[in-house]
């Protein structure tokens, strides 16, 4: 029997090969779209779970989370610098970081922060930690050796940024990969992010107005006349003197019941605290609706292609009339007929939705992977519990499909295919 | 070896009038040969149909040596048929892509009638039809090695008749003859009954009784004194 199912699919090779490769292009559809769709939600949750609290000023919580756990390049709107000492000194905070975004170099982005964050984020692969104005730490994905001096940009280049060309950072250690979008970062000191946008301490007091949206700036002279940068100044972290404006502060509380306080004295007209984990939360339920609308459009197109499937199969019984027809003369039993029908259409179905799964984690694997390039973002492409339950539904339901050919095969008379 | 008693038959097609076939009686002796004439359309493809149990008939009883196919079902007929008919068609109904021993293997493992003898007796057979590569593709064949596969397929199961409808019809006069000579020396050899449906009259010359079928009807059944040689 196996020798002649065998035999019927090398001579029908070439239909064979088109319903396989049919069947195991709409399974890798769905796959695919289900896998990156998952990869991209545990990636991102597990890159936002190394933030617990973000506080910044009042305004978008997407965009606060977006440009402080991501590093997405756009203009935040700047708090009181106030607020960091005051975090500080706070008995529920277990550590509090600033970070100052706006420059970029090669297409990585410079963060200004603290020396607390760099220990917070993860442990230094080598070197150590920024101990002076021009001195840096490279994330992990960032490809630049260490001793390597980075001239940062205003901006992304791309966007038409301009160079500073005041001062250039010295790489002195490399972070270990967090697998988060800070693995594609350079972190210096706040304090030189705030020079280098002429908002140093000092000038501070008495250039407010100036200082007010250094972010949004487009004047192009407004940062020529900055003095001179010392790199070589011993960083000075002493947060309660005066301390210009701020983007955003991560926050690390002492406890979960710390974190929601914090929140909610931090929820006021000057700041704004966030947990990123609910805020991406509510950004995967306005993306659910559009992950329903792609499971949509691929169910669509797997239906499509069972109804497809099903149709070839329909004529290529009526094609076989006289070949089910003669094995029924000769003796074969009705059952045999019906196995070897069922089982040809559902080998090829099976061999389309194995080959189908196979292509689909290859692809969202391809396509997490260049994310992943780009954002530093690990993207984690698995297959979970629920998955072997699909698989095993997809399986039934071949089977069923399978049956319809093979019961009009069971049912046919011989001697009327035989005639035919 | 089986004898055939068929009574009151009768096989009507729906949206026709006439009978497509109305036999009261006929009766057929175990062993002997049996060539069924007609012209088109007069009944001889649904005889066969009957006699093989591949259609039931309607009215009647059809007694193959005291068993009666009709009243058999239908899967009882096809295993009937399996074990008791050898099968010789017109088109052959051979498998592309089987050899020549696969093919004539096939409906005995389908039904899974297979043995070592089953095998060692397929192998047999095709060198008793003249065809010394058993392994040969069937596509690959002449119509008359195929038909000549085809009839080592109807023996393999040493049927108590072989059925054969148009053996010869589709093939040139050579093969045609060294097939109905085989069809001829194998049932004689392994004593079966056989019923061959042919207009060829060199073919119906050489059994021992022809029936002619007209209408559905049995218009002529007598012996042959004559034979050829």
């Amino acid at each position: 029997m196996i020798g002649f199912i065998l035999a019927d699919l090398r001579r029908l090779w070439a239909g064979s090969l088109v319903v396989v490769l049919l069947v195991a292009l709409a399974t890798a559809l769905g796959v695919a779209v289900t896998l990156q769709e998952r990869a991209l939600r545990l990636g991102s949750a597990r890159a936002a779970d190394k933030f617990d609290l973000v506080i910044g000023a009042p305004g978008s919580e997407t965009q606060l989370v977006l440009s402080s756990i991501f590093l997405q390049p756009s203009p935040l709107p700047l708090m009181e610098g106030t607020v960091l000492p005051r975090l500080l000194a706070d008995p529920r905070v277990a550590s509090a970081a600033p970070v100052g975004f706006g420059d970029s170099f090669g297409g990585y982005a410079v963060v200004g922060t603290s020396t607390g964050l760099v220990g917070e984020l993860e442990q230094l692969a080598e070197g150590r930690v920024f101990a002076a104005l021009g001195e840096a730490v490279a994330g992990a994905a960032v490809d630049l050796p260490i001793g390597y001096a980075v001239k940062p940009t205003h901006g992304f280049a791309e966007l038409g940024g301009h160079a500073h060309t005041e001062l250039a950072y010295r790489i002195v250690g490399r972070l270990k990969p967090t697998d988060t979008a800070w693995d594609r970062a350079i972190l210096v000191p706040m304090q030189a992010v705030w020079a280098l946008h002429g908002m140093a301490a000092a000038e501070h007091q008495d250039a407010d107005g100036h200082d007010d949206h250094p972010h949004d700036e487009t004047a192009p002279g407004a940062e020529v006349d900055h003095p001179h940068i010392d790199a070589d100044a011993v960083l000075d972290e002493d947060w309660s003197k005066a301390t210009p404006g701020l983007p955003a502060i991560l926050v690390k509380p002492k406890s979960i019941a710390d974190a929601y306080k914090l929140r909610q004295d931090y929820r006021s007209n000057m700041t704004l605290a966030v947990f990123p984990g609910e805020v991406l939360t509510n950004l995967y339920a306005t993306l659910g609706d559009a992950k329903r609308v792609l499971v949509g459009v691929t169910t669509g197109a797997q239906v499509l292609v069972a109804a497809a499937i099903l149709l070839v199969t329909i004529l290529h019984v009526g094609q076989r009339r006289r070949q089910i027809g003669a094995l029924r003369a000769f003796g074969a039993p009705r059952t045999a007929v019906l196995v070897i029908v069922w089982s040809e259409l559902f080998a090829l179905t099976a061999a389309g939705v194995l080959i189908g799964f196979a292509l689909g984690f290859g692809a969202a694997k391809l396509i997490a992977g260049y994310l992943s390039g780009e954002s530093g973002v690990a993207m984690p492409v698995m297959f979970t519990a629920g998955d072997g339950f699909l698989v095993s539904a997809i399986l039934a339901f071949a089977a069923c499909l399978a049956m319809l050919p093979a019961v009009l095969a069971y049912r046919q008379s011989p001697a009327a295919a035989l005639r035919a | 070896m089986l004898g055939l008693q068929l009574a009151g038959v009768d096989v009507s097609f729906p949206g026709l009038a006439a009978p497509a076939l109305a036999i009261d009686s006929l009766s057929v002796t175990a062993g002997s040969r049996v060539a069924l004439t007609g012209a088109s359309g007069s009944g001889k493809s649904t005889l066969i149909s009957i006699l093989t149990g591949l259609e039931r008939a309607g009215q009647g009883r059809v007694l193959w040596g005291g068993v009666d196919i009709c009243a058999l079902s239908e899967g009882g007929r096809d295993r009937w048929r399996g074990a008791n008919i050898g099968l010789v068609l017109q088109d052959f109904h051979l498998f592309p892509g089987l050899s020549a021993l696969e093919n004539v293997l096939l409906p005995a493992r389908l039904s899974g009638a297979m043995t070592r003898d089953v095998g060692a007796r397929a192998e047999h057979l095709l060198l008793r039809v003249g065809l010394a590569r058993p392994t040969q593709m069937i596509e690959t064949m002449s119509r008359g090695e195929m038909q000549r596969v085809a009839i080592a397929r109807a023996l393999l199961r040493k049927p108590g008749v072989v059925i054969a409808d148009e053996p010869t019809a589709s093939l040139d006069s050579d093969a045609g003859d060294a097939v109905g000579d085989l069809l001829l020396e194998l049932s004689t050899e392994s004593g079966c009954t056989l019923i061959v449906a042919t207009h060829e009259l060199a073919l119906s010359r050489r059994m021992d009784r022809r029936i002619r079928l007209a209408a559905g009807r049995i218009v002529e059944d007598g012996v042959i004194e004559e034979r050829a040689a």
